[in-house]
């Protein structure tokens, strides 16, 4: 009997055990780009250090900001990463918290841009892009965003749609170049709409530009700078072009979630995700540039990456208060005089 | 075969009960969304969508390029599956299994293949200059031909499959017997193979059509936002604006113009068989 008891006692022990490991569980919501690589240098090392559950859950991010809202009273998620513009949304939204950057050792080793970009500590970068104009050097000379539009570009050049994340910074960009940097965009709108038959598409994934440049159908285009690894390989006289107004470009940020049930598992995720050997590993395989400012990489893989404070500190990227509060507008407006 | 109605539509339940929870509710909640106002129900958004400028110009464009699709695969699928059906055995086999592989093969893939097929440096515009036509390589890309030939591969394989199948259910002597009566190819084909086959062309009909009308893949790739047709549109809805309300609209607008397709063509049948 006391054997049977004994036995009963040490399964039962066994399990209330297991079930304590499980109950430690992460939920995050990310992109489902490059997922093989984030499990590799991220998500595995992560889940032997805390021995908890991580649940990875991808979309895109309106797919995830509607789960976050449906869920908002009994959120499921504890941490999302998405662009800031979106995060700002989610914040408006009331479905995230302020992050207490003191429980966050690798916060001081961070790009200034990166440690604040929402504001009231919403969000904090994990990686940025430069975005600018790749372009046949053999056949075109960019100087200028305006040169997008110079005649020997004519039925050669491609555009971000300004549905992309590319579009509205390209947009602004060439509003500067004209001389006219209103967030309404209503200039360089109109000059892209003036210009449109001689825009061969107005793109909306990286990868076909890149298609398009293989197969001569275009010679130049505004591109992020994430995509740049395949132009690189080319066997072309390919260049990234550094237009006098500046580059412009986009950052990712993580976010919290307002009640998250695993907060401190959360606080922990991030911060190994901020640390060096993690930022520098991801930047290694080209999957997200750095934001950590003491990450060293090689100059070949530098290349393909936004790597640098000078190039960070250059960096004109639009507020995401103003992409957020116009974006509806510049979608009409796009598809007023250039949609049609 | 059952023993009353009652257990053959117990048996039908489950699978009733698991489309309607799974398909219908969820369809019925997303068309709803249109017609929903603050606290009332009202037509108001579909008349909005069509006051847009853009919204018009889309929705004719779509109708347009899923009609002529819809003709051309007509035309052209009538005079294929002609010529596989009075084959013998084993090359109608042989050609109906070349119908069916484009099938096998990812639309995507297909589409990719076009853009190299219609660009500058592919085989359309070498021909095109190579034979002194033009100076100039031609822009097909991010055009309505694109799109248009882009859907015409996609989906006349299920027209000339519909056809295959009309066709030879036809009697055999239908067709020699109209010839030796001194009928012409075209007489042939309006008084004799159209009628007996009208079956499969409303069904080929109405494949094609509805699915040139949700495709999504080929118009974006092919026509990308120059050329915007309402599964496109749909898609920027949703993903941009987060606006599900127009998003039901066009489903609504999609599903509508599908049924309306298939009651025409089924309409336009009838009545020529019974003239």
């Amino acid at each position: 009997m006391l054997k049977t008891l004994l036995a009963s006692s040490v399964a039962f022990a066994a399990l209330a055990g297991t079930a304590n490991a499980a109950d430690k569980k992460l939920v995050i919501s990310v992109y489902g780009f490059a997922q093989d690589e984030f499990k590799e240098i991220v998500y595995d090392p992560f889940k032997a250090i805390c021995d908890c559950d991580l649940v990875v859950e991808t979309g895109n991010s309106v797919e995830r900001l509607a789960k976050l809202e449906a869920r908002k009273d009994d959120p499921e998620i504890d941490m999302a990463v998405m662009s800031t513009h979106d995060a700002l949304a989610a914040a408006r939204k009331g479905v995230t918290q302020p992050i207490d950057v003191s429980r966050l050792t690798n916060y001081d080793k961070l790009y200034d841009i990166a440690k604040d970009p929402l504001g009231d500590h919403l969000g904090v970068g994990y990686t940025f892009y430069a975005t600018s104009i790749a372009y046949r050097a053999d056949k075109v000379k960019i100087e200028s965003w305006a040169d997008l539009f110079q005649d020997e570009l004519k039925g050669r050049v491609a555009f971000p749609n300004v549905t992309t994340n590319q579009g509205p910074p390209a947009l602004y960009m060439l509003g500067m170049a004209m001389g006219n940097d209103a967030a309404d965009l209503k200039a360089p709108i109109d000059e892209v709409a003036s210009n449109k038959d001689d825009i061969v598409t107005f793109y909306e994934r990286s990868s076909q530009v890149a298609q398009l440049m293989q197969q001569e159908e275009i010679l130049a285009a505004p591109i992020g700078r994430f995509s740049w690894g395949p132009y690189s390989k080319m066997d072309m006289d390919m260049a990234w072009a550094t237009p006098k107004e500046g580059e412009t470009g986009g950052m990712n940020v993580m976010i919290l979630t307002k009640g998250a049930k695993n907060e401190d598992l959360a606080y922990q995720f991030m911060d190994f995700w901020l640390s060096t050997d993690i930022q520098t590993k991801l930047a290694e395989a080209l999957v997200d540039s750095p934001a950590n400012s003491e990450v060293v990489v090689s100059d070949e893989i530098a290349e393909n990456l936004t790597y640098g404070a000078e190039t960070v500190k250059n960096l004109k990227l639009l507020p995401p208060d103003v992409i957020l509060d116009n974006r509806e507008a510049w979608l009409s407006e796009w598809n007023a005089k250039v949609g049609q | 075969m059952f023993h009353n109605r009652t257990e053959a539509l117990a048996l039908a339940m489950p699978a009733a009960i698991f489309a309607a929870i799974v398909f219908l509710v969820p369809v019925g909640i997303l068309l709803s969304e249109g017609f929903r106002a603050a606290d009332s129900w009202t037509l108001s958004a579909y008349t909005g969508f069509f006051d847009n400028e853009l919204n018009r110009v889309v929705f004719w464009r779509t109708l347009k390029l899923g009609a002529l699709v819809t003709a051309a695969s007509a035309v052209i699928g009538y005079a294929t599956a002609y010529a596989i059906v009075t084959l013998p055995p084993t090359a109608r086999g042989r050609m109906i299994g070349l119908v069916v592989m484009p099938l096998m093969i990812s639309p995507v893939a297909r589409t990719y293949a076009w853009i190299v097929i219609l660009g500058r440096t592919g085989i359309v515009n070498k021909a095109i200059v190579g034979l002194g036509l033009s100076d100039e390589p031609l822009r097909f890309l991010f055009t309505e031909t694109a799109v248009f030939i882009g859907l015409l591969q996609l989906f006349l394989p299920l027209m000339i499959l519909s056809l295959i199948s009309a066709l030879e259910n036809m009697p055999k002597d239908a067709v020699p017997a109209a010839r030796v009566l001194g009928a012409n190819w075209l007489q042939v084909f309006l008084k004799v193979i159209l009628p007996l086959t009208k079956e499969g062309l409303v069904i080929g009909g109405t494949l094609v059509f509805t699915g040139s009308l949700t495709a999504y893949i080929t118009p974006a790739i092919l026509g990308g936002s120059k050329v915007l047709m309402l599964e496109t549109l749909l898609y920027q809805r949703v993903t941009v604006a987060n606006d599900f309300a127009s998003a039901s609209i066009i489903a609504m607008i999609l599903m509508v113009m599908s049924f309306s397709a298939n009651m025409l063509l089924k309409r336009l049948a009838t009545a020529r068989s019974k003239r």
